[in-house]
């Protein structure tokens, strides 16, 4: 912890974050969980510590979902032919 | 917050690229290869669609540890590889992870009686300790994150999951696409068998 101390002493805080960029940051992250829909506007004040640890869960879940994801199309792309019809349909989905 | 329309078409248009460039290997491929293969191509059109930030430098960085996926990310991402894995000059190191310690303290003892004595002790205790678990954690999970501090930190991890949940949701509507075009392209080949059943009887 001393060492810590000892390097914020050492740097330059030419941009001093303030405490109101902080509270920014939490809530829009707040905002991007999928828990937030449920909490409202009622918790105003939710910790940082619940905010870390939602975040953590949710960073967790997209790994799976994105795992999942990479399964199920690597079962649908077994085919060269697949493949290049594949890369049709992503063309147009660019449009 | 949402991904932008212009990450969505980069990550597509690199995804597309890179089918077509797998298309032949991935027919020799066993599933497990293949999966990986397209977990690995995920990730660096959504590193490359997203550009240099702290998080894609430290994905990048992290895919190529292994010396196979290496030629592959050379190949994706061209002169763009060199970019992204060239050392960021000065990493700036402002305690920001005591301020959100102290707004957690602040949050804590606002919520209990201010008796600043033995609870306030026990409580901001509790909360730096919570607060420096979850931090640890959110390091380890956020690419590139171990060398990010306190509000940096907070700041990556939001656009990462920012890019996570648009990754997730374009590889959705891919499987949904070529589920319903492979449906298609079924009922398209059991129609002239329909047909001959039919003159049989």
């Amino acid at each position: 912890m001393s060492s810590r101390r000892a390097r914020s002493r050492q740097s330059t805080s030419s941009s001093r974050i303030t405490d109101e960029q902080i509270n920014d940051l939490v809530s829009k992250l707040q905002a991007v969980l999928p828990e937030a829909r449920l909490h409202g506007c009622l918790s105003m004040q939710v910790s940082a510590a619940k905010v870390l640890q939602e975040t953590c869960n949710y960073i967790r879940s997209l790994h799976r979902e994105v795992d999942d994801l990479s399964e199920r199309l690597s079962e649908l792309l077994a085919t060269t032919e697949a493949s290049s019809a594949q890369a049709a349909i992503i063309r147009s989905l660019l449009k | 917050m949402q991904a932008t329309k212009s990450f969505e078409r980069a990550f597509l248009r690199q995804l597309l690229r890179v089918f077509r460039l797998s298309a032949v290997s991935y027919k020799s491929m066993s599933l497990q290869e293949r999966k990986s293969a397209i977990k690995l191509s995920a990730d660096v059109a959504m590193a490359s669609a997203r550009g240099s930030r702290k998080w894609t430098r430290g994905l990048i960085a992290k895919l190529s540890e292994e010396d196979e996926h290496r030629s592959f990310l050379r190949l994706i991402l061209g002169t763009e590889y060199e970019r992204l894995t060239k050392p960021c000059h000065g990493s700036w190191k402002i305690p920001r992870s005591k301020k959100i310690v102290r707004r957690s303290l602040r949050v804590c003892s606002r919520r209990k009686n201010n008796l600043r004595a033995p609870h306030g002790f026990k409580s901001s205790v509790l909360a730096r300790t919570l607060v420096e678990k979850r931090t640890h954690a959110l390091k380890r999970l956020v690419p590139g994150g171990e060398s990010l501090d306190g509000y940096s930190l907070l700041d990556e991890a939001l656009d990462y999951v920012i890019s996570l949940r648009a990754q997730a949701d374009l590889m959705q509507k891919l499987l949904t696409t070529f589920e319903a075009s492979k449906l298609s392209a079924l009922s398209k080949c059991t129609l002239p068998e329909r047909k001959a059943s039919f003159v049989g009887k």
